[in-house]
Formats: C-alpha cells, sequence, structure tokens
C-alpha cells in the first residue's frame, strides 16, 4: 500500500529530489538547504528562494517531510528559522527514486558499454 | 544594488498571506543573504535571476491558494445542498435571463452587416426621399466617398425560363449599380452589378442572396450567366452575396438586388418616372462617410441641400418649421436605429440586466448575510488561529463565485434553451429577419463574465460583515451572537426591502410591456376572423400592362358574386390590419391649438368599392366607396399617390377556408396565368403576428415571473433564519405565556414591514421609470401608455407580490409557533 504510494511520486521533479536529499542526512533549515545542494553539485544546481520555499510547501503539503521540532543548540539557532525532516514515507519515497536512479545509471553504463565494444 | 533588494522585498511581501506567515521571514533573510554573493558571482544576470524567480513564483503560489479555496468551498456547499441548490437556482435564472435579454437585445440591435467593410462609415436618412434629391447629394465628393440609392420591399415573381408552374414570390431590393461598391462587399460569386454594363435596353444583370441561391437554386455551381424571369422579362444573374449578408437598410430579408436601371416592366416601382420624380419619396440612400468626416457635419451639409432644393420644388408642400429636413443615422447595423435613440435604448437593456442581475445577486446576498452569521464561532475559531481576515473573505468570495460559476453554467444552459424556443418560431413570411443568434463563444464569455462579476458581487460584502467579529464573545455564543439585533437599517433588511422594491420594478415594467405588446397587436374585428380570407393577385407582375390590369380589375368582381359561397368582398392596395405598406405623408393642417398650421403624419391605404362593409365597419360620416369610384383615373383618396399595382381580394365567407378553390378557379377562367399568393384566413395571419412577438412576450414575461419567485425565496429563507436564530426568544415569550398568534405576528411584522417599505419604492420607482422610458421612445411610449393605465397590473401586481412574500413569511412563522420553549431553552 505504501510502496504504491511512494511510487506514485516518481519520478521525482529535481528541486524535490535535491531538498529532501539535503534532509537524508538529518534536520536542517531552508537556507541550510540551499547551501548544501550549491555545495554538492559544486555550484551547478541553485535553488532559488521561491523555489526552494514553494518546493517545501507542496513537499509539506504531500506528506514527504514534516516540520522538525528539534532545534540546534541555542548558540546557533536562529528563532526565525525552521528546521524540517523526512517523514517516513519522505524516506520510502528518496529511497525508490534514488533506485530508479540507479537502475537508469546501471542502465546507462551496460548500453554504453555495449557501444563502445561494437565500435 | 539597491533597487534589487527593494525590488526583492516588495514582491517578496506580495505572496499570499499563508506563504508569509509560514516562510516569509526565511525567504527575506535567503534573498538577503545570497543577494551580494549572486552580484559578486554572477552580475547583474545573477540578481536578475532571483528576482525573476520571485516573480514567476508569485502568480503560482496564488493560483495554488485559489486551488484550497475552490476544495474548501465545494466541501462546504457540499455541507449546505440546500443553500446551494437554492443559489444555483437563482443565480441560473438570473444569468440566464440576462444573457438571453443580451443576446435578443443588445446583439441584435448592435450586430453590424456582415460582408461589409467599415460598418461604421455607413449612414442613412431616418427617412425616404426621392431620386432626384439623391444625385444632388452625390455631388458632395467631399463628405461621401459613396452614395447608393435604395429602394426596400420590392416584391418580384420569379420564374425559370421554359418552366411552367408558379413563379416564387420574393422580396428584392432596387438598387443604383454602385449599391455593392458603397457597400465594400464582393459576391462570393461572379461579380457586383455594375454602372457600366447596366446601360437600359440589355437583359438586365441582378444579383441574387446567398440564401435564395441555396434554397431556390439548389446552389448551383453554374448560377452565374444564369437567365431567369423576373416579372415575366428575362435577366441574368450575375452575382451571389456573402452568406449571411441580408441586404442593407431593411430588417426584412432580401433575395434579389436589382439595379434602378432596369424598365419598369421588369419593376413597376420605377413607373411614374420615379428616377426623375421628386415628389416620389421612395428611396433610401446609403452613404460611405469620407474619412474624417463626422455624421454631424455630413447631416448639416445634407439638410442644408435639401432645405434648397425643397425651396426649389414648385410641388413641395410649404414647410414652416425650422426643423431638420433630414436627420442621419448609422446604417451599419442589422437593425437601423435613428440616433437620437439609439443610446436611450441601449440603456434600457443595460438596465434591464443590471436589475435583473442585480435582484439575482442581492437574493444570494440575503441568503449568504444569514448564512455568514449563522457560520460566525468557525469563524471566530479560524480568526482565533491565525487565519487572516483577508483570507477568509478571501474564501467565503471564492464560495460565492463557484455558486455563480455552477448558477451561470445552469444560466447559460436556460438561454440556450430560451434561443433554440426562438429559433423554432415560425414568422410570418416577408416579416423581420427571424434574428439568427445563435448562442455560441461569445454568449458563454459573457454568461462567464456575468457569474464571476456576480458571485464576487454578491459576496464581498456579507464576507466583510460575517468577518467584522470581535472574536471572544463569538466564540462564547456562536450564532446567537446579537440578540438585539433589531437594527432598522441592517444590512439585511435594507438588502430585503431593496430585493422586493427591484422585483416589483421588474414586474411591472416587464409587465406594462407584455401588456402593451399584447393590446397593440391584438386585433378588435367585427366579425369572426376565421370567415375572413386574403388573397393576393398580381397582374403587373405577371406581366400586364396597367391597362389590361386595370380592365382585369374591373371584370373580377362580377365573375366573384356569381360565387353563392362568397357573402361580400372588395379589393385594395393593402390587406387590412396587416402592418406595413402604407404610405406615409405628411400634410400640413390647421390646429385650432396651435398659433400656426402644424405638419402631421397620415398614413393612405388605397382601397376599393365596398371595403368597409366587408369589414363590418361603419363609417362616421359620409358615403363607403363604390364602383363608380374605382377607376384609377378618379383617384378615390384625391391625394397623389401611386397607381395600385398590387390589388388583395379581401374576401368574407362562410368559410373561407374551404372557399379559395373557387377563388382560384375564378382567376383561373379570366387568365390561367395570374398567380394567387399569400392565400390565407385572416385568423391565420394573426396567429403568425402573435407567434412573432412570443419571443419578446417570453423575455419579458420570463423576467418579471423570475423577479417574483426570487423574491419569495428570498423573503422565506430570510424570515426562516430569523426564526432559527430568534427561537430561544419565542421560547421564552412562550414559557411566559404568549399566543401562538403572538408570536406569528411578531414574526410577521418583521416580514410585513420590509414587504411594505420594498413595495412602496418599487411601485413609485417603476412608474417613475416607465415614464422615463415612454419619453425615450415612441416604441416603448406605445406600450407603455396602453399597459400604465391598467389596473389589473398596477394594483395587481404589488398585491401579487405582497401576498407572495407574506406567504413567504407564513411558512417559517408557522414553524416558530411548532417551537417547544422546554426544547429552545434547554439549546446551548
Amino acid at each position: 500500500m505504501t510502496e504504491t504510494r511512494a511510487h506514485s511520486f516518481l519520478p521525482l521533479k529535481s528541486q524535490w529530489f535535491h531538498i529532501m536529499l539535503s534532509l537524508a542526512g538529518g534536520e536542517q533549515h531552508g537556507y541550510g538547504i540551499m547551501q548544501d545542494v550549491l555545495d554538492r553539485t559544486t555550484g551547478k544546481v541553485r535553488l532559488w528562494p521561491a523555489t526552494l520555499y514553494g518546493s517545501i510547501k507542496r513537499l509539506i503539503e504531500a506528506d514527504l517531510i514534516e516540520e522538525s521540532s528539534k532545534r540546534p543548540a541555542p548558540a546557533e539557532d536562529d528563532a526565525r528559522r525552521r528546521y524540517y525532516r523526512l517523514t517516513s514515507l519522505g524516506k520510502l519515497v528518496l529511497d525508490a527514486e534514488c533506485e530508479r536512479l540507479q537502475e537508469l545509471v546501471q542502465a546507462i553504463k551496460s548500453t554504453r558499454a555495449m557501444v563502445t565494444e561494437q565500435g | 544594488m539597491k533597487i534589487a533588494w527593494l525590488l526583492y522585498k516588495r514582491l517578496a511581501e506580495a505572496f499570499p498571506h499563508e506563504f508569509k506567515l509560514a516562510f516569509g521571514d526565511e525567504m527575506m533573510q535567503a534573498g538577503e543573504d545570497s543577494i551580494a554573493d549572486l552580484a559578486k558571482r554572477h552580475g547583474i544576470a545573477g540578481v536578475a535571476r532571483l528576482i525573476a524567480d520571485l516573480a514567476l513564483h508569485l502568480p503560482l503560489e496564488y493560483l495554488s491558494e485559489m486551488r484550497r479555496d475552490m476544495k474548501y468551498a465545494v466541501r462546504a456547499l457540499a455541507k449546505s445542498p440546500g443553500y446551494a441548490l437554492v443559489g444555483v437556482a437563482s443565480m441560473g435564472l438570473g444569468i440566464g435571463l440576462t444573457t438571453n435579454v443580451h443576446n435578443q437585445g443588445w446583439v441584435l440591435l448592435t450586430r453590424t452587416l456582415s460582408g461589409v467593410a467599415n460598418p461604421n462609415q455607413l449612414v442613412t436618412a431616418e427617412t425616404p426621399t426621392s431620386y432626384p434629391y439623391i444625385e444632388r447629394y452625390r455631388d458632395q465628393k467631399d463628405l461621401f466617398t459613396g452614395v447608393a440609392a435604395v429602394q426596400n420591399g420590392v416584391e418580384f415573381n420569379v420564374g425559370l425560363p421554359g418552366q411552367s408552374g408558379k413563379p416564387d414570390r420574393v422580396y428584392g431590393q432596387l438598387v443604383s449599380p454602385d449599391y455593392f461598391s458603397v457597400l465594400g462587399m464582393e459576391p462570393q460569386h461572379g461579380r457586383p452589378l455594375s454602372a457600366d454594363l447596366d446601360k437600359t435596353g440589355n437583359v438586365p444583370d441582378v444579383v441574387i442572396s446567398d440564401r435564395y441561391w441555396r434554397s431556390r437554386f439548389n446552389s448551383d455551381p453554374d448560377i452565374i450567366g444564369q437567365t431567369i424571369r423576373l416579372n415575366g422579362q428575362n435577366a441574368t444573374v450575375v452575382g451571389v452575396t456573402p452568406s449571411k449578408f441580408d441586404g442593407a437598410l431593411t430588417v426584412n430579408p432580401v433575395e434579389l438586388f436589382v439595379p434602378t436601371t432596369v424598365p419598369a416592366t421588369v419593376a413597376p416601382e420605377l413607373g411614374n418616372d420615379a428616377l426623375h420624380n421628386r415628389g416620389l419619396k421612395s428611396f433610401q440612400f446609403l452613404m460611405r462617410l469620407a474619412p474624417g468626416v463626422t455624421i454631424d457635419s455630413a447631416e448639416s451639409a445634407l439638410d442644408g441641400i435639401t432645405r434648397r432644393l425643397d425651396k426649389d420644388d414648385p410641388l413641395a408642400p410649404p414647410q414652416f418649421d425650422k426643423a431638420k429636413r433630414l436627420v442621419l443615422m448609422g446604417a451599419g447595423t442589422r437593425v437601423q436605429i435613428p440616433r437620437e435613440i439609439r443610446p436611450k435604448l441601449l440603456g434600457f437593456y443595460i438596465a434591464l440586466m443590471a436589475i435583473v442581475t442585480a435582484i439575482a445577486c442581492l437574493n444570494l446576498a440575503t441568503m449568504a448575510l444569514a448564512r455568514g452569521t449563522n457560520r460566525r464561532r468557525e469563524l471566530a475559531i479560524r480568526l482565533g488561529v491565525g487565519a487572516s481576515r483577508f483570507r477568509l473573505i478571501r474564501q467565503m468570495v471564492t464560495e460565492g463565485v463557484l455558486l455563480s460559476l455552477l448558477g451561470g453554467a445552469a444560466g447559460f444552459a436556460l438561454a440556450w434553451a430560451l434561443a433554440a424556443i426562438t429559433a423554432h418560431t415560425r414568422l410570418p413570411a416577408g416579416s423581420p429577419l427571424n434574428p439568427d443568434l445563435p448562442i455560441d463563444w461569445r454568449t458563454a464569455l459573457f454568461a462567464f463574465f456575468l457569474a464571476i462579476v456576480s458571485g464576487i458581487g454578491f459576496s464581498v460584502l456579507p464576507a466583510l460583515h460575517a468577518t467584522k467579529t470581535d472574536i471572544a464573545p463569538a466564540l462564547k455564543q456562536g450564532a446567537d451572537l446579537q440578540l438585539f439585533g433589531h437594527k432598522r437599517f441592517g444590512l439585511r433588511n435594507v438588502a430585503m426591502s431593496a430585493q422586493v422594491a427591484g422585483s416589483l420594478l421588474l414586474l411591472l415594467v416587464t409587465g406594462f410591456l407584455v401588456l402593451g405588446l399584447v393590446k397593440n397587436s391584438s386585433i378588435q374585428t367585427n366579425f369572426n376572423p376565421k370567415t375572413m380570407a386574403f388573397l393576393f393577385v398580381d397582374p403587373v407582375r405577371d406581366g400586364y400592362t396597367p391597362e389590361k390590369a386595370q380592365a382585369f380589375f374591373e371584370r373580377l368582381p362580377d365573375r366573384l358574386r356569381r360565387d353563392p359561397a362568397i357573402t361580400s368582398f372588395a379589393l385594395a392596395a393593402q390587406p387590412p390590419y396587416l402592418p406595413g405598406d402604407d404610405d406615409n405623408f405628411h400634410l400640413t393642417v390647421d390646429d385650432p391649438h396651435q398659433s400656426s398650421p402644424v405638419q402631421k403624419d397620415f398614413s393612405q391605404r388605397t382601397v376599393g368599392a365596398g371595403f368597409f362593409s366587408v369589414l363590418n365597419q361603419p363609417l362616421v360620416a359620409g358615403r363607403e366607396f363604390d364602383e363608380r369610384d374605382q377607376r384609377l383615373d378618379r383617384n378615390p383618396t384625391g391625394l397623389p399617390g401611386a397607381a395600385a399595382t398590387r390589388l388583395p381580394l379581401v374576401l368574407n365567407q362562410k368559410a373561407a377556408r374551404a372557399l379559395f378553390g373557387g377563388v382560384r378557379s375564378v382567376v383561373a377562367s379570366m387568365d390561367p396565368n395570374l398567380t394567387l399568393f399569400n392565400v390565407q384566413t385572416l385568423s391565420e395571419y394573426l396567429e403568425l403576428i402573435r407567434a412573432s412577438m412570443s419571443s419578446a412576450l417570453r423575455t419579458f414575461g420570463g423576467i418579471g415571473l423570475f423577479g417574483l419567485i426570487l423574491s419569495a425565496v428570498g423573503l422565506a429563507g430570510v424570515t426562516a433564519y430569523a426564526v432559527a436564530q430568534r427561537s430561544k426568544e419565542i421560547g421564552i415569550r412562550m414559557a411566559l405565556g404568549a399566543r401562538k398568534s403572538q408570536v406569528l405576528a411578531l414574526v410577521l411584522r418583521e416580514g410585513a414591514t420590509l414587504v411594505a417599505v420594498g413595495t412602496v419604492i418599487g411601485f413609485l420607482s417603476s412608474v417613475a421609470l416607465a415614464k422615463a422610458l415612454s419619453a425615450i421612445t415612441t416604441a416603448f411610449a406605445d406600450a407603455f401608455s396602453l399597459g400604465i393605465g391598467d389596473p389589473r397590473l398596477l394594483i395587481g401586481a404589488p398585491l401579487l407580490l405582497a401576498g407572495l412574500a407574506l406567504l413567504a413569511c407564513y411558512i417559517p412563522a408557522q414553524r416558530a409557533m411548532a417551537i417547544d420553549p422546554l426544547k429552545a431553552l434547554r439549546m446551548e
């Protein structure tokens, strides 16, 4: 049941995937997600503010992420910031998407190998 | 950089409230943090991208909010199906009728001629004039790029050479050869009439209408160059007009366009030297104004010319007035309306549409107000947990828009049904074009916009009202918040009285029109209309010379007299009772109430021996015409006029229908080639006239009825709500010993006051409106003067409305009497 529901989200929109991937390591706030994505993609993917928060809003509505009540140590905390984390459904969806992408990469690799052999 | 940051802030602040509540601060900070970095790394392009991202997402966020509001509205309406049903029904009626008025009235009046280039440049005069005058107007090359002469309603017998059988009787226009070039119209087949080729003496060229080509010639592709017989003479078809073109300057369908260069044998109207006769004012002109020339300047120039021409004409009657001799009006529309009347007529339709829509909105507004009060507790809770007032208002307005969109769909279906009924109404032959006004996407668009505007219109005020709430007491008391709610000028009472007033206004004004139309068209005869028949015979158009026709009409009475079934008969140039074809003229007469002689309009009908006795119509004084008068050289009316060329027979017989055969054989025995046409009894004809008015009656009658139903529904709803709201109070009163009749009076009193106030306002404003409308056009004046004096309407309509309204109050009042004091007090 949950399996089918998780698969109904695939393929994930790329912004959604990047946000969820950033949250895979733990709670994170919006600006942190933006920085994380920038670092991970060496500056190639930038989640612009309205895109980022619009996506976060829709991810919450889709029950893939949720606001986290856990906050960092008071010294690092900024009261204005909200922290988000993956829901259990969100984890399932992220896993399913990663699996799908891996299969895709596998398929690309084997096709390439064939092409190279023939050439 | 500073500007970019300012822009970013503005855009971020413009996001929907809910979005800002969740992400506003963070988005602001994210922007602040990244803007400098972006500028450093990517320069202007990076900053622009940042701003563009916000600008693109702003409408998206609002759309997603709207979708949520819509979902919420669907749920809210599903929860109160009664409200939704009544709302959709009344909105549907309102939008449907408004759309119908828009389609039948407004569009009909404003539609331009199809297939015509720049129709707004075309003008014509309000009254016909003579051909020589038009020739003089044609000289004003600086005012016009083209002037064509047109004579309307010319009948032709059309046959095909070598084909025996009855020829067709169709209406055509006699037009000067430049008619099509003035219109800027290219035929769909063949060529237009041309001045060079249509020289007198050749076989005349004619252009036929697309409709006639389809119906009579079966869309024959080889029609061009084909010879047809026009009134017994050969003519060549040279062109077919584009489809949907029905002729300019007329609302009657035109099948043939015949050049004025044809001989009088083809068109008897051209006899009497019509093209040079200044006294024969039977032509209209069609002018195309030169660029930059206004209709006013053209009018004053033409007026001056007409004045000089009149002065030079020894035969023209002396004119004393200083009024304009010539008044121009637009000629580019299907229906030509004098300029003076046009804005008022269109204003009338706008007002009618506005009133109908306003009443539907008022009705829903009163219901929404009641509903809003009922939802106070829910609204207060939502306000308490942080929903913005704007959000709540937006949601309630969305609910209203959804309701009125559903109503709009129902209304569109209603308008469609009404149009379908109108399209199936058969109109009498030769009567104005059955307005070919199909319901199309433009109609749908109109209904859609009307629905949106109405939806917002009726729900904004109630939403403002409902959300203007002190949270604490509303939470505590819920709907019973204001028990002392007898605010005399409360929004709800004002809306209710306005609704009653508006409904009565509609009922009375449309009632005046309906009664007036019915009375105008009802014909009083001194005999049974089934026993009278009309038969038309037109020997001149069957190829007779005027002398031969005269001889025929002298012999005809004797032959008819031999038929024992015919009790009486008469000849006339125009049939009695039927509209049109009168020769109108002015005479200068002495009026005892005026110091100088005044011009009066008369209409002239050429009638033969025994005409009035056939109609069983005694004369006030003098004697009836007899056969001594019936010679064309002794014109019986003693007035200038054309010789009667078309003489219908008027027969009064015991069973008209059965005896048409007898008359046919009499005429056939005199000449088998003569055509009898339009053979009908009077009652059949009257039936057709009635049918042609049914569309207007249905529209106006429907609107009147609509007001009645809506105000009753509205009153019932509001009273029911008031009763529900006061059930606790009523319970206390009953527990303290109030009688049921006292409770009934208490509830009815409030409704009765509203009804009374509304009735008085509605009555006064409708009489004022009717008076104002009568002052605008004679068309309304005729209808109103007949309708306004009718006591049935003046007394009946307010009584009917008030009665219905009180009944609508009575039903919920009865429910109030059934309140169990114990239960009512135990509530909460």
